[in-house]
């Protein structure tokens, strides 16, 4: 049987196309990852700024619920006064 | 025949032009597209660029959080959050008639003022800015086209009217209006910032380039002012007014050694979440903005002039003429008559005569020297807006009259916190230091930014003729002096009542009924921690200073020593105090 013999051309050609081809799916696979990413880092960013709002928003809840007003007005609510200066006994 | 024939004699010369043919024409396709490429992407390519990003990019402007104002232990006074603000576009509502009828419904608001803005062709219109959640959520569910939520930053101060007049407020757009707000606007107020964000197919945002909104918040404000003071402060000025049925009233806690104000009160007091609905008057920090005629406790001042003249001593004698005492064409009075009194009786008692008899001794020119070496007359630069400088006349100007009623605190008006600054001074071995609100600036991270340092002003007396006058002053709420109900038991209590008339809106002179009462001291007296000033402006039942301010100035002294754990002196022991309670039981 008679070997066929291959052109070197073609060898380069297809060799090339492979490259080609490759680098093509890489770029496409690339810019898929980036818009992936992109929207990864769209609702992170999104989430953070939520639970820093949430954050903050506590933090103003916790200022109410600490205001002087409103502890003095439960600790009358349970008998609570302020000490009279016969009650204040100062260990030095 | 002929030609297949032909084709069939030469096959490869037919493949060839083939070949050729096809080659030819792929090669013109091929050199069309990179004419065209080149066309779009270098001829055209910056406008076509121009054109695509209007299609995927969006650009945002956003006006960064403004800091947040703390109190001295960082308790969080005025905090800015995010909130829904409800917008419409006109010309996407199908039928403005129905959207108002639902919106009105929704958020309380007027039909007609809503159809107006509705009908009113304008691309973009507000309906209700910084709503309520309680009035977004109904909205959202009419699902109306064209109507939109915009979040909004805005100013909230959780502790509703607590040092309101301090802190002032913001309008809608939040810029500071009034109070450490206004003043301090410029470093509160966030920087405004724009963003661009990508946009898929969907008009989804998938990322974004440029700075976020959070990259330049404003800087945070870290106040003097202790809350709880503030509370205290604020708590006995309103029963004390109440209780005289008073116009308003003012009272200030101020650290001698320092200069920082720890409280600074107001009634009638107002809510700054709400301030569109009280009264512009309400808003001002009068304690700064207002000057009043101080009455007597102006006689410290003179008491200080007359020690550092060298020329009166506390047992230095003077006639009081028993009760009336003309000078020019006009008498002074005495609420008591007194025939013989020494110097730091004249305190003790407050005799409107002998106060202007030792005037009389220390001569105008040096009293009014001494005067504006306390302060008084002159702003004394608080980081606070409107401060005034009050009413000293040139000595030049004083008439007789004015001379002898300058003495006992009439014929010159100061604010609230000269006075407190100017006793102050007293209280810090006569050394008057710059009174601040502000003492320092963090970034958002809590790094500080910039520290504001207590700054001494002048030494008025010497500190052995300020000490002197302490124990002048102590004598005042000793038994039979005019300040007795500011006294506290294991406390040394130094200070002075004043009782002014003020002077009459309609025409010349004083009215009849209307006083301003006070009451201004500093305790430990020997080693002062705080120095407390009461104003309370035309009380109804009484007028003294000593009947109706020392009350509450004992009560704001009493439980402000408490809290910042002062020790009772007359333990004779110093050092931390550790309460106990012995039979009932207390909070600390």
């Amino acid at each position: 049987m008679k070997k066929r013999k291959r052109h070197p051309l073609m060898v380069i050609w297809v060799a090339f196309m492979v490259v080609f081809m490759a680098e093509l799916l890489v770029y496409t696979w690339c810019r898929v990852q980036y818009v992936r990413t992109g929207y990864e880092i769209t609702e992170a960013t999104e989430e953070q700024q939520r639970l820093m709002e949430l954050h903050r928003k506590l933090q103003v809840e916790e200022a109410r619920l600490r205001s002087p007003e409103r502890i003095m007005r439960i600790a009358r609510q349970r008998g609570l006064v302020m000490p009279d200066s016969k009650q204040v006994v100062v260990i030095p | 025949m002929r030609t297949r024939s032909k084709k069939k004699s030469n096959p490869l010369k037919w493949i060839r032009f083939r070949i050729i043919m096809v080659g030819t024409v792929l090669g013109v396709c091929f050199a069309l597209m990179v004419g065209r490429a080149f066309q779009l992407q270098v001829l055209e390519g910056k406008q076509l660029q121009s054109k695509a990003a209007v299609q995927y990019e969006k650009a945002f402007y956003d006006r960064s959080k403004r800091g947040t104002i703390y109190d001295r232990n960082y308790a969080e006074l005025a905090v800015s959050i995010d909130v829904a603000s409800i917008c419409a576009y006109p010309g996407r509502i199908c039928s403005p008639e129905q959207t108002a009828s639902a919106l009105a419904r929704a958020l309380d608001l007027e039909q007609e003022s809503l159809l107006e803005k509705l009908s009113s062709g304008k691309r973009f219109v507000w309906i209700k800015r910084h709503a309520d959640p309680t009035e977004v959520s109904p909205v959202r569910e009419l699902e109306v086209d064209g109507i939109d939520f915009v979040t909004e930053s805005r100013r909230f101060y959780p502790l509703k009217s607590l040092a309101a007049q301090v802190i002032g407020f913001c309008g809608t757009d939040g810029r500071g209006l009034e109070g450490l707000e206004f003043y301090y606007d410029s470093f509160l107020k966030g920087r405004e910032s724009s963003r661009t964000v990508l946009r898929d197919a969907l008009g989804r945002g998938f990322t974004g380039k440029g700075p976020s909104p959070e990259d330049k918040p404003g800087h945070n404000l870290i106040l003097t002012i202790d809350k709880n003071i503030q509370y205290i402060a604020e708590q006995a000025l309103s029963e004390g007014a109440r209780e005289f049925w008073a116009k308003s009233g003012m009272a200030l806690v101020i650290v001698p050694r320092t200069g920082a104000i720890l409280a600074m009160a107001h009634v009638p007091r107002f809510n700054p979440n709400a301030f569109g609905q009280y009264e512009p008057w309400l808003w001002r920090n009068r304690a700064i903005t207002d000057s009043f005629e101080p009455g007597s406790t102006f006689k410290i001042f003179l008491g200080a002039a007359a020690l550092e003249s060298g020329l009166c001593e506390p047992n230095s004698e003077f006639y009081c003429e028993n009760g009336a005492y003309r000078i020019g064409k006009n008498v002074v009075h005495d609420v008591r008559p007194y025939a013989a009194l020494s110097f730091q009786d004249i305190l003790k008692y407050s005799s409107n005569i002998g106060a202007a008899k030792v005037g009389e001794k220390v001569g105008p020119a040096y009293l009014y020297h001494k005067l504006k070496g306390f302060g008084l007359g002159d702003r004394l630069g608080i980081d606070c807006p409107g401060e005034t400088r009050g009413i000293l006349l040139p000595v030049g100007g004083w008439s007789e009259i004015d001379a002898g009623a300058i003495c006992f605190g009439q014929g010159v008006s100061v604010s609230a916190l000269q006075l407190a600054a100017a006793v102050s001074a007293l209280a810090n071995d006569g050394l008057l230091m710059k009174p601040y609100l502000v003492q320092g600036m963090t970034d958002v991270h809590g790094r500080v930014i910039k520290s504001f340092q207590p700054t001494a002003l002048r030494q008025v007396i010497s500190s052995e003729n300020a000490r002197r006058l302490t124990r002048m002053m102590e004598r005042t709420v000793e038994k039979g002096g005019t300040g007795v109900r500011a006294a506290l038991r294991g406390y040394k209590v130094a200070g002075k009542t004043g009782t002014a008339q003020k002077a009459d809106p309609g025409g010349g002179g004083y009215a009849a009924d209307k006083y301003i009462a006070s009451f201004v001291g500093f305790v430990p007296a020997d080693n002062p921690e705080i120095v407390v000033l009461v104003v309370i402006d035309e009380p109804q039942k009484h007028h003294y200073g000593g009947v109706v301010a020392a009350p509450v100035f004992r009560r704001i002294v009493r439980e402000t020593l408490r809290y910042l754990k002062v020790p009772p002196e007359t333990d004779g022991r110093a050092g931390d105090a550790l309460r106990v309670s012995c039979e009932a039981p207390t909070m600390g």
